[in-house]
């Protein structure tokens, strides 16, 4: 084992050349270089299919067995690459440990969770109650509130915690974050992330953290690794990355985060890169001719309940909610998971019956002008058909006369380019295309219903920051074209360049409403104030300080 | 983050399926030599050569009255065969329209679909077929035609939950929002995403009615004595064990392999089909 580079025992892991091969021989992680010292917080950043979680898992030696790992991956002097299982799985628990992304797999459902601590605990009987008690409480929750529960009583965030409660449990030295915080509630989010922080510094603990979020890189780590298509862009000090990084890929990397307060005049990353697109316009630009004031769509104390299952109570996702839609407007619906957001949404398509409360439209609006698009690209596209044949039936329904081939081809051609594809694809099908790409064909499928109102459900939350703000201008085109929109989201700055009005939704009910500029700029609730509070800064200070709840909310998520 | 890796069940050695893939290109040769003959004599009877163990002239031997073991065998393959295709292909021109019906409504056709088919599924099959021909004096046919609604309920519970799953993803509301009717939902954007479903329920339906109805023959209350049918040559046959065991091993061997090559093809179908969705 040679250890050329003169100072032995300096790095805690130094990862050189890494190679992560797929069966077929192709390079999925190239070249990856870098090295954590004790005690050090270094981010890997990048999109998703940069590589992050592949170079992670070669790390943790987790990685699938179709993959193979070469170069060299050192563990102060233990080379893991190569190593057999008996010599990981010393490392693993007291040298490193692993916090993985989704917290709703994390934990075994089967298992409470203080039997999850003490698989990693040592000691007997009480000593060993004493010890998990200590552990939970560590992690910000009260031992009583989750030691006797199971995963699936508790919410998203604690699952988290106890996750990371189970990662800590044996001081390791290095803590690898695989987006730790990625599938959480913003307000959760900066709670778990201010948490990992400050555990960190009290075990003097290194950690590489995996993320896809500059400004979460920027404000834990000490340097910087930002990766794209499976190799290293550029690797350095966390100064030279917040003054907007050496390399082009960085800059637009940078380019692609929304600001929350200001609305962009052109939200595609060439044209914020330009300057031209980065100046800020007035917030109320959407809206051709004929935005007015002219309600479209009237939301009156609407409520919902879900009845339970089996014993325990029902859930009001909705109470007694109001709304007005002005013609040619765009209407944000802000809310974390479990607000009520996507059952106003669904509601308002008709596709799902309010227990009381009204939705009207207009006269003369027929249910169909108003369509959707939804969440997940993936799933919004029939794998059975060809993308031609999704936006044909969408023509063909609209028509209702029968149209000749070519003007349904014509009609098709025109809307994919208002959607920025080629007329090609309407030849391929749905699992050859992009999160991005989908998500425009489904947008164009809705346009080609010509539809008076648009409702978005999170459209874009699913795809890679650079994507999103090609989508989100797609979307703008279609507002400036005169569209009403209703826009769901849990990003604030997404709605800053989306809307001109805000209803912001706090567990079925409105807590705050007015222009979007107002609220987002000078909040009244101390709810939306909070909302503001988790959208990251990018700076030390975000992460720093006190935790801002003791524990998770029980019931969210 | 995801990494766009999926890790894929663990693929069938593929050379097992290359030889599912003969034997069964070999029964279907079999099948189609039987309709054209190519002079086959399966039924003539020679009782002086009787009984004999395997020579130049007949290569799997003769049975208690003489007829060529091979050419009753070759002549078997459509005899065998065809019974429970059709069989398998009522079973899921049943199953399937019904589970999308029940998949769709929900409630009480649901309710009332599940349960009948829950309570055919506790029958056993093999009982209620001998107790009906016991009724209506038997014949291959009726048994088939019993069978076949016996054999729906595994498929349908299947396609249903296949169903079921599919109804609520967003391209299906999607459609509902566009206007399409409750009719094209179900068959045109629902059905062929049961299809590697529906393949692998067809062969999984065929082993199970090859499989009944050649215990019926074997039993005798299936196809008539002196039928070449698989299960009845078997039967026929096992008395001559000692002197040829080749007249009742050939048959049995062709069982097993028809059926081990159906589940195989079956599974690799599926497979393959799923695996060409996104």
């Amino acid at each position: 084992m040679a250890s050329g580079n003169g100072r032995p025992g300096a790095d805690l892991l130094s990862v050189e050349g890494l190679r992560v091969t797929g069966h077929d021989g192709a390079a999925l992680v190239d070249d990856v270089t870098f090295s954590i010292r004790p005690g050090e917080t270094v981010a890997l950043v990048g999109e998703s299919g940069s590589g992050k979680s592949l170079t992670a898992k070669a790390i943790a030696g987790l990685l699938p067995r179709n993959l193979t790992a070469s170069g060299s991956i050192r563990w102060r002097e233990t080379e893991v690459v190569g190593a057999r299982e008996r010599v990981l799985r010393t490392l693993r628990g007291p040298q490193v440990s692993m916090l993985l992304q989704d917290p709703f797999t994390l934990l075994n459902p089967l298992t409470p969770v203080w039997r999850t601590l003490a698989e990693t605990l040592p000691g007997r009987g009480a000593e060993l109650r004493l010890l998990i008690s200590e552990r939970i409480s560590d992690v910000g929750i009260e031992p009583a509130r989750a030691r006797d529960r199971y995963p699936w009583e508790l919410s998203g965030g604690m699952r988290q915690r106890i996750g990371l409660a189970a990662a800590l449990s044996q001081s390791p030295a290095l803590l690898l974050a695989d987006e730790p915080t990625t599938a959480l509630d913003a307000t959760t989010q900066r709670d778990v992330l201010r948490l990992i922080h400050r555990l960190q510094r009290g075990h003097g603990m290194a950690m590489l953290l995996i993320t896809h979020d500059l400004r979460i890189a920027t404000s834990m780590s000490d340097r910087v690794v930002v990766m794209a298509k499976g190799g290293i862009v550029e690797s350095g000090d966390v100064d030279d990355l917040r003054s907007g990084g050496r390399q082009e890929y960085t800059r637009r990397l940078w380019a692609a985060q929304l600001p929350v307060d200001r609305r962009l005049a052109d939200l595609r990353v060439e044209a914020r890169l330009d300057g031209a697109g980065a100046a800020p316009v007035p917030d109320a630009a959407t809206g051709g001719a004929g935005a007015g004031t002219t309600p479209i769509l009237v939301v009156r104390e609407l409520s919902k309940s879900f009845a339970a299952r089996g014993h325990g109570e029902g859930v009001q996702a909705l109470d007694r909610v109001g709304l007005e839609l002005a013609r040619g407007r765009s209407l944000g619906v802000i809310g974390e998971s479990g607000s009520g957001k996507t059952t106003l949404a669904r509601c308002i398509l008709g596709l799902e019956q309010p227990t009381s409360g009204t939705v009207e439209l207009t006269p003369g609006i027929a249910r169909r002008q108003v369509q959707c698009v939804f969440q997940d690209p993936y799933s919004s596209l029939n794998p059975s058909h060809s993308i031609g044949f999704a936006l044909a039936e969408a023509v063909r329904h609209r028509a209702g006369a029968p149209l000749s081939r070519r003007e349904v081809a014509a009609e098709i051609a025109a809307t994919l380019h208002s959607v920025g594809l080629d007329a090609s694809f309407a030849r391929r099908r749905p699992e050859t295309l992009s999160g991005g790409q989908r998500q425009r064909v489904a947008i164009a499928r809705a346009l080609l219903l010509r539809p008076e109102i648009l409702v978005c459900d999170e459209p874009v939350a699913a795809l890679d920051l650079t994507v999103q703000s090609q989508v989100l201008q797609v979307l703008r085109d279609a507002q400036a074209g005169g569209l009403s929109m209703v826009f769901i989201t849990h990003d604030m700055s997404v709605a800053r360049q989306l809307t001109d009005e805000v209803i912001v939704l706090h567990k079925g009910r409105i807590v705050e409403t007015g222009p979007t500029a107002s609220v987002l700029d000078d909040p009244q609730h101390e709810y939306t104030a909070r909302l503001l509070a988790s959208v990251p800064s990018g700076d030390r200070e975000w992460i720093a300080g006190p935790p801002l709840q003791r524990t998770g909310a029980m019931t969210d998520g | 983050m995801s990494t766009g890796l999926q890790t894929r069940p663990a693929r069938q050695s593929s050379a097992l399926v290359v030889l599912a893939l003969a034997f069964a290109c070999l029964v279907a040769g079999l099948c189609v030599v039987s309709f054209v003959g190519l002079g086959l004599d399966p039924q003539t009877q020679r009782l002086l050569e009787a009984r004999q163990p395997p020579t130049p002239g007949h290569w799997l031997g003769t049975d208690l009255v003489g007829r060529d073991v091979l050419a009753r065998v070759v002549h078997g393959a459509s005899v065998t065969v065809i019974g429970p295709a059709a069989v398998a292909l009522g079973a899921v021109a049943i199953a399937v329209p019904l589970a999308l019906v029940a998949a769709e409504r929900g409630g009480v056709v649901d309710a009332v679909v599940m349960r009948t088919s829950d309570t055919l599924l506790a029958l056993p099959s093999i009982l209620v077929i001998i107790v009906i021909a016991g009724l209506f004096g038997g014949g291959y046919w009726l048994a088939a035609a019993v069978l076949v609604f016996l054999i729906v309920p595994s498929g349908l519970r299947i396609a249903r939950s296949v169903a079921l799953g599919q109804k609520n993803l967003p391209y299906q509301e999607a459609a509902r929002l566009i206007g399409a009717s409750t009719p094209r939902r179900m068959f045109v954007h629902t059905l062929p995403n049961l299809l590697p479903t529906i393949v692998a329920t067809l062969l999984l339906d065929f082993v199970a009615a090859l499989v009944a109805l050649s215990s019926l023959s074997f039993l005798g209350l299936g196809a008539p004595p002196g039928s070449t049918d698989w299960g009845t040559m078997l039967a026929e046959n096992l008395r001559l064990i000692e002197q040829n065991p080749w007249a009742c091993l050939a048959p049995a061997v062709m069982l097993v392999l028809t059926a081990y090559s159906a589940t195989t093809i079956g599974d690799w179908l599926h497979l393959r089909l799923e695996g060409r969705r996104g």
